[in-house]
């Protein structure tokens, strides 16, 4: 099914702002198809909101054990494994309900950084990171709505700047598309923050997919484990743009942060640019071995790569949609 | 150290000046290019690396502050033009005599000990102070100031590259009187003798040469001694036989080893002699060569060692002489008959005589191409157009005016120098009459009889050509009927056509040559050995100049005369040896006594003092620029 099969041409075109019409033209909106078609293949045979958490409670399928721990309700306590093993284990039972996916979009200053994006109008330019991220979260909610989750987007900095309310069905997606085009970069970075902020507004918990390049000068970890202690279930896709990795500089330049504003002095030669690219990639592997250990899912989305691969390679992951 | 250009003061105002305006500019920020990044942690993180190493960093800078200052002191001190304090000190006047004999060519210091000077002396000039003065004269049988008396060492430089070697012996004590003359009321005079010390005392015949406030310094030049040589060469052909000649040489080793040599004779360049020799240490050993034919004109001797090796003079080893021309001299004798003149004029092969009577002289002389014309008792109205022998001349026709009658004169004065009187005993003779001959001013009397106060023996030059007149008929005397009479009229002849038997076969280089040229030459070329060519002077008939190079020598005369080519000029060859013993004796000597003191050896102050020093600094501050560039752009100072 197509877009313009749900809302109609005319539809489909007013969702478009004329700004953004390079953006999410129909070329895009037909990956958009491609790519929920594809999913559905992957998931086939998932019911509809069968998403479902571990939770001890109302379930009714038992899933699993696990040590009891002090204010658990007495009830959940499995007696037969105390009597045969002497161990207090609570019995957990699989809860179904609709999931609820949080897309954070980071829309600070870095964001709008690095080489014009194919595919963008002016006011895109040298937004590349930002556009190909705008594009990864709109085809991740619709897959999503596709899906019949709740769909929620939320722009940040180092507050929530704007939050697309919770919306399911496919046909949302043109709000979602809309809300996107809207968005523009500004401020720093703070994802703790931002994240303390978006955990109060929803109380619901769900999946918490963070759409950023990471560049938090107070640490990306932070933003991260708030969603973590939480109970959110964080998905990062980090949006890195190689040509970051390798500036075009030479000579004695003063190095100023788009975001905060800081000033450094630096002599750039070959030594230097070498040291900073292996810097620039141990942010990477940082980035990288934190989701690892903290058995966060991580996606590392390169501006080079075209987005629907991206995307496939997500749903692959397997804990975007189950 | 002095500062000539600015002084310290104003050097050091300058310097502060400078320096803070250096410090003032250093302070100053580097105006960078502002560059956006999204995320300065990155760089942050890099740069803490740098941060770790901030002391050596601080360090870099202070160095590269460090190096504009000592660049500004640099340019600040070239500014001040400092010198050496010992260029305050009263400055040497210095002559240096480098030895440019024969000797100097020997070899045991390669690639001569002359070239071994020159650079011994340009150690010299490099160790000038900056007061010093020097003047460099070549020594040989002269001595050659080659420039003026200077500081610029560049001008000594080139002075001293001018320095050529001769063949011949040095003249020490010219030179030395040259240098205390150039000397005399000088500042701190000094006398540098570079030489291998053979120069033999320092006196002449005025005596001893006294140096006076002049220090005189010896640097000895050479290591060894070998060497054999030819001292001694001459050859003369047979008066009465001139187609054969005799050689006489002389071989000296003055080295301190016994030497085989191999000395070969050469007539017009075929060999006509070889002989082994061996000689001692310091022998001279003589040899004579009588009755030699098959040479025409040129003889020369070489000697090499028998091995093949050579020794270190090479000079010596060839000499050169030529033989007189034997060319056919046409006289024309003008007598009514003379048995004993006639026979006289038999003695001599290469004589060419033609007797007429007095009537048909004229037409005789018309014919021309005489060498001598002999008057035997006849004086011509006009006298010949060549040279005359005048027996018992009369009348107005005489060269000389003819005196009063003398009875019984005799010859109580010779000239027995003379050429035509050499070797001849005329004292005895008797002479029954004759008459007083009255010389003109610069005629030569060569007998007179009466205690010399009655000419009667006149010789001169009439015209341009030579004369000889007897005031007596031989006849009348007891002359034809000794031994004298024939050597009189043959060397009478001889000395007509310069074919006397003073006859020089080889020239002394070192010595001024006299050499006979046609009379009337008033100008002469000269071709040297080496193929040079020069003019010398013409002096009463001779050509003069200083002979320095050995060997075969042609002069080329410009007049008339019978021997004159085609375009009019005349050419005569001689041969020039060094043939000096103590020349050839080139063991170096330790030690150079003049005055009755020994020279001192020589003090030099050292390369560089005399340098300008702010050249030295101005190349040193390009070389921190260039430092300070490579530096910067390796940011090694940055």
């Amino acid at each position: 099914m197509r877009l313009t099969d749900v809302l109609g041409r005319r539809g489909a075109r007013r969702a478009a702002l004329p700004q953004d019409e390079e953006l999410f033209d129909d070329d895009f909106q037909r990956k958009l198809e491609y790519l929920a078609l594809v999913s559905r293949r992957v998931f086939s045979g998932r019911l509809r909101a069968e998403r479902r958490t571990k939770k001890s409670g109302s379930g009714v399928e038992f899933a699993d054990h696990r040590d009891y721990q002090p204010g658990d309700d007495f009830r959940s306590l499995d007696w037969n494994v105390y009597q045969r093993f002497e161990k207090l284990l609570v019995r957990l039972y699989e809860e179904e309900e609709d999931l609820a996916i949080y897309f954070i979009l980071d829309a600070s200053s870095s964001m709008q950084f690095g080489g014009p994006s194919s595919g963008t109008s002016t006011r895109e330019s040298g937004g590349r990171k930002m556009a190909y991220a705008k594009k990864v979260v709109a085809a991740l909610a619709y897959v999503a709505l596709a899906n019949l989750d709740r769909v929620s987007i939320v722009t940040t900095n180092d507050r929530v700047m704007d939050r697309m309310p919770e919306t399911r069905g496919k046909a949302r997606i043109f709000k979602a598309l809309r809300f996107l085009r809207d968005v523009r970069p500004e401020g720093v970075t703070d994802l703790e923050d931002a994240m303390k902020m978006f955990v109060a507004q929803n109380k619901r918990r769900g999946l918490a997919v963070l759409v950023s390049d990471l560049y938090d000068p107070r640490g990306f970890e932070r933003g991260i484990n708030v969603l973590r202690y939480n109970k959110f279930d964080p998905f990062v896709v980090h949006v890195v743009d190689a040509a970051e990795a390798r500036p075009k500089l030479r000579g004695d330049v003063l190095v100023y942060d788009c975001e905060t504003g800081e000033e450094r002095e630096v002599t750039v030669t070959a030594k230097v640019l070498e040291r900073y690219a292996q810097a620039y990639a141990e942010h990477l592997a940082e980035v990288e071995r934190f989701c690892a250990t903290r058995q966060v899912q991580y996606a590392a989305a390169d501006v080079a790569i075209p987005f629907e691969e991206l995307i496939l390679r997500v749903l692959r992951r397997g804990g975007f949609l189950r | 150290m002095i500062f000539a250009g600015l002084p310290l003061a104003q050097l050091a105002l300058l310097f502060g000046a400078a320096a803070l305006g250096v410090g003032v500019l250093y302070l100053l920020k580097l105006r960078r290019r502002v560059v956006v990044v999204p995320f300065s942690l990155l760089w942050q993180r890099i740069l803490r690396d740098k941060e770790t190493t901030t002391l050596f960093a601080r360090l870099k800078r202070v160095l590269s502050l460090l190096l504009q200052l000592a660049l500004l002191a640099l340019l600040v001190l070239a500014l001040g033009d400092p010198r050496p304090s010992e260029s305050l000190l009263q400055g040497r006047t210095m002559v240096v005599l480098v030895d440019a004999s024969a000797s100097m060519q020997a070899t045991d210091v390669r690639p001569t000990r002359l070239a071994a000077a020159r650079d011994e002396v340009k150690k010299i000039v490099e160790g000038l102070g900056a007061a010093d003065e020097m003047l460099v004269a070549q020594m040989d049988a002269m001595v050659t100031p080659l420039g003026p008396m200077t500081a610029d060492t560049v001008a000594l430089e080139r002075q001293i590259e001018a320095i050529r070697p001769t063949d011949a012996r040095a003249d020490f004590p010219r030179a030395l009187r040259f240098a205390t003359d150039v000397l005399r009321g000088s500042a701190r005079p000094e006398i540098v003798v570079v030489s291998d010390g053979a120069l033999g005392p320092a006196e002449d015949s005025s005596g001893g040469v006294h140096l006076g406030d002049a220090k005189l310094s010896y640097l000895k030049i050479g290591k060894e001694g070998n060497n054999v040589g030819i001292t001694e060469f001459s050859v003369r052909r047979y008066p009465l036989d001139k187609s054969r000649y005799e050689v006489m040489l002389e071989i000296t080793n003055t080295g301190p080893a016994v030497e085989d040599v191999e000395l070969q004779l050469l007539g017009d360049g075929a060999l006509v002699d070889l002989t082994k020799l061996r000689l001692k240490p310091a022998e001279r050993l003589p040899r004579f060569y009588p009755q030699l034919s098959g040479a025409s004109r040129t003889l020369e001797a070489k000697i090499a060692r028998v091995d093949g090796t050579h020794d270190e003079l090479a000079v010596d080893d060839h000499a050169f002489a030529l033989l007189p021309e034997r060319r056919r001299a046409k006289v024309l004798v003008v007598t009514e008959g003379d048995t004993y003149l006639e026979a006289a004029l038999l003695l001599d092969e290469y004589l060419d005589v033609t007797d007429v009577a007095p009537a048909a002289y004229v037409d005789a002389v018309g014919r021309g191409g005489w060498d001598v014309v002999i008057f035997d008792r006849v004086t011509p109205a006009q006298p010949p157009p060549t040279n005359a022998l005048y027996l018992d001349p009369t009348g107005p026709g005489s060269p000389v005016k003819v005196g009063r009658e003398l009875k019984a004169p005799g010859f109580d004065k010779i000239d027995r120098k003379h050429p035509a009187l050499r070797f001849l005993a005329l004292d005895d003779v008797n002479v029954s009459v004759g008459h007083a001959l009255v010389p003109e001013n610069g005629d030569k009397v060569l007998g007179a009889s009466d205690g010399g106060a009655s000419p009667i023996l006149v010789a001169g030059t009439r015209g341009g050509h030579r004369f000889l007149a007897m005031g007596f008929d031989v006849r009348d005397s007891d002359l034809p009927l000794r031994p004298a009479w024939p050597l009189f009229v043959i060397d009478t002849i001889g000395w007509f056509v310069d074919e006397d038997a003073q006859y020089i076969s080889s020239y002394r280089t070192g010595d001024v040559w006299r050499v006979p040229v046609s009379p009337g030459a008033d100008r002469a070329l000269l071709k040297l050995p080496d193929g040079s060519v020069q003019s010398t002077a013409v002096h009463e008939g001779r050509a003069v100049m200083l002979g320095e190079q050995a060997g075969f020598y042609d002069l080329t005369t410009t007049s008339g005369g019978p021997s004159a080519m085609p375009d009019g000029s005349i050419h005569t060859s001689f041969a020039a040896n060094m043939l000096d013993a103590s020349e050839s004796a080139i063991t170096p000597r330790a030690q150079l006594v003049v005055d009755g003191l020994p020279a001192a050896p020589v003090v030099s102050r050292g390369a560089g003092v005399r340098r300008n020093i702010w050249v030295i600094l101005l190349l040193a501050a390009a070389a921190l620029t260039a430092l300070e560039w490579a530096t910067y752009h390796r940011r090694v100072t940055v």
